[in-house]
């Protein structure tokens, strides 16, 4: 019996630990539109401090995915689970240290860039003036943080994006198309702040792009999603071993899998 | 309730930020001091006693009461509703740490607030100037009780506006349904007068009630019962439309 006891304990401790290793948990995760395109039994697990790279054409549902794992849309089936706790059941709780873009960055455009990051900041206790600033000079918005968002360059509104995803020092960044808009300089610094983030701070992200080049460069595992179907999962240095380059793994798994 | 106090205080904030409210506060003072200097020169120069001291605070709520009142809350409604929605802000929101029925009620709260600032400046405002007109002030408690009185239908419209808002694509159709329902409902009022006070745009004047010799309790508290039916019939509708929409 004790062995027994101590057996169930263990394996509850197993349980507990491979959930806090597991940032994100997508498990059956589908949603149909009425035009009848959308996503199907999508599952994936993102262990804490990876950089997941969702890659996709346009209409393959990354979006839709995105919108499902934020509460923005509702699955038909399956549930999402971010740092253990269910988005359809303890909403709250899961997207407490959560950060994130959803298709376009959208701040109130009669509002300055500190008063929207303000706004966001209202939601954690941990954020003050200074955190704000921190933000705004870390996306180069600092100088630009009086002036009204309807102002703004398409650029630095996805700049205050990421500057408000990152506000509140969240565990996972969920971050769709972030690297929309932004001229070289300010990719090559956001791909930084992203791998800094998961290197140093063991910080999970979840990024959606149609940019192969820039999955290749920042993520550290690579998921395909097609026609609403999720591909092949597999890590970025895998997928390197075995292919020339990211944009061959993607056509030949479309080739494969994709058109039949 | 932290999630619930950040929306809510980020609501008031936004509101306080809008154009709209400007121009509120400014059509506000401007149609008290109009109608101040209309019953001055009627009641001094034209020899017609328009209304007494007591009576102006009154009289500007019940112009403003069918007026800019709704007006101004159906603005406040359409654009943290269907405004929200229809330029993507509400995203903004919905991806924080609130569940939508803190966020939705969050919002309500907001609205609330905007009604009671609006009321008590009107008032504050019709007060001082009826000072100007009589050299006095009387009734006041009365005056009180009216303006807090007239809350609760500008609350009830406020709801209809945001479940309008809720079944709603654009801003322009909310605000179109919005009046169109606010003037279908006190027609109906006039045609059909044995069912006037089951509209609740017939109690946007309830506040007469208390203002004769003989208070009728048993009739404030039937308006107030009606009122409080569509406020929970609209509350819960909203919120279900609310919870559903997705973005």
């Amino acid at each position: 019996m004790q062995a027994q006891g101590l057996g169930l304990c263990a394996s509850k401790q197993f349980f507990k630990e491979d959930m806090l290793d597991k940032a994100i948990v997508i498990e059956n995760l589908s949603k149909t539109y009425k035009n009848s395109r959308g996503i199907q039994d999508i599952n994936l697990e993102i262990q804490r401090g990876e950089i997941f790279g969702f890659l996709g054409p346009n209409g393959s549902g990354k979006s839709t995915t995105m919108k499902v794992m934020v509460g923005l849309m509702k699955a038909d089936k399956g549930d999402v689970r971010i740092n253990g706790y269910s988005i359809s059941k303890d909403y709250e709780q899961a997207m407490k240290r959560v950060g994130c873009i959803i298709e376009n960055v959208a701040p109130f455009p009669y509002l300055t860039a500190y008063e929207n990051m303000k706004l966001c900041g209202r939601f954690h206790e941990n954020v003050d003036e200074g955190r704000i600033d921190e933000c705004l000079d870390i996306t180069g918005l600092l100088k630009y943080k009086n002036e009204k968002i309807k102002n703004y360059s398409l650029g630095m509104k996805q700049r205050i994006g990421i500057a408000m995803a990152i506000l509140s020092n969240p565990e996972v960044l969920i971050l769709d198309e972030p690297l929309n808009g932004l001229d070289v300089k300010a990719m090559v610094e956001m791909r930084k702040l992203f791998l800094n983030l998961s290197n140093q701070h063991k910080k999970t992200f979840f990024i959606s792009s149609h940019l192969i080049h820039d999955i290749e460069l920042t993520c550290s595992k690579v998921g395909i999603l097609y026609d609403g179907k999720l591909l092949g999962v597999d890590s970025t240095q895998n997928i390197l071993k075995n292919y020339s380059s990211l944009e061959n793994y993607y056509l030949s798994e479309v080739d494969l899998n994709g058109a039949s | 309730m932290e999630p619930l106090k950040a929306v809510y205080i980020n609501e008031l904030f936004k509101i306080s930020k809008k154009k709209k409210i400007k121009a509120a506060l400014i059509f506000s003072i401007l149609s008290v001091i109009v109608a101040a200097i209309a019953v001055y020169f009627l009641n001094n120069f034209a020899g017609i006693r328009i209304t007494g001291s007591s009576d102006f605070s009154i009289m500007v709520l019940t112009v403003l009461s069918y007026t800019l009142f709704p007006l101004f809350t159906a603005f406040i409604c359409i654009d943290m509703f269907a405004g929200e929605f229809a330029d993507d802000t509400i995203k903004f929101t919905l991806t924080g740490p609130a569940p939508r029925f803190k966020v939705f009620s969050g919002k309500i709260l907001a609205i609330a607030g905007f009604i009671i600032v609006n009321l008590i400046f009107v008032m504050i405002l019709s007060l001082i100037i009826s000072i100007f007109i009589n050299g006095n002030m009387t009734n006041v408690l009365k005056i009180l009780l009216a303006y807090i009185m007239e809350f609760f239908p500008q609350l009830i419209f406020a709801l209809t506006v945001v479940f309008i808002s809720n079944i709603t694509r654009g801003t322009t159709s909310a605000f179109m349904l919005s009046i169109l329902i606010f003037l279908l409902f006190n027609g109906l009022g006039f045609i059909f007068p044995s069912y006037k006070s089951l509209f609740f745009t017939s109690a946007f004047d309830w506040y007469t009630l208390i203002l004769g010799g003989y208070i009728n309790f048993s009739k404030i508290l039937r308006v107030f019962l009606i009122l409080l039916g569509y406020g929970i019939m609209l509350y819960t509708a909203s919120y279900y439309l609310f919870e559903k929409k997705e973005v």
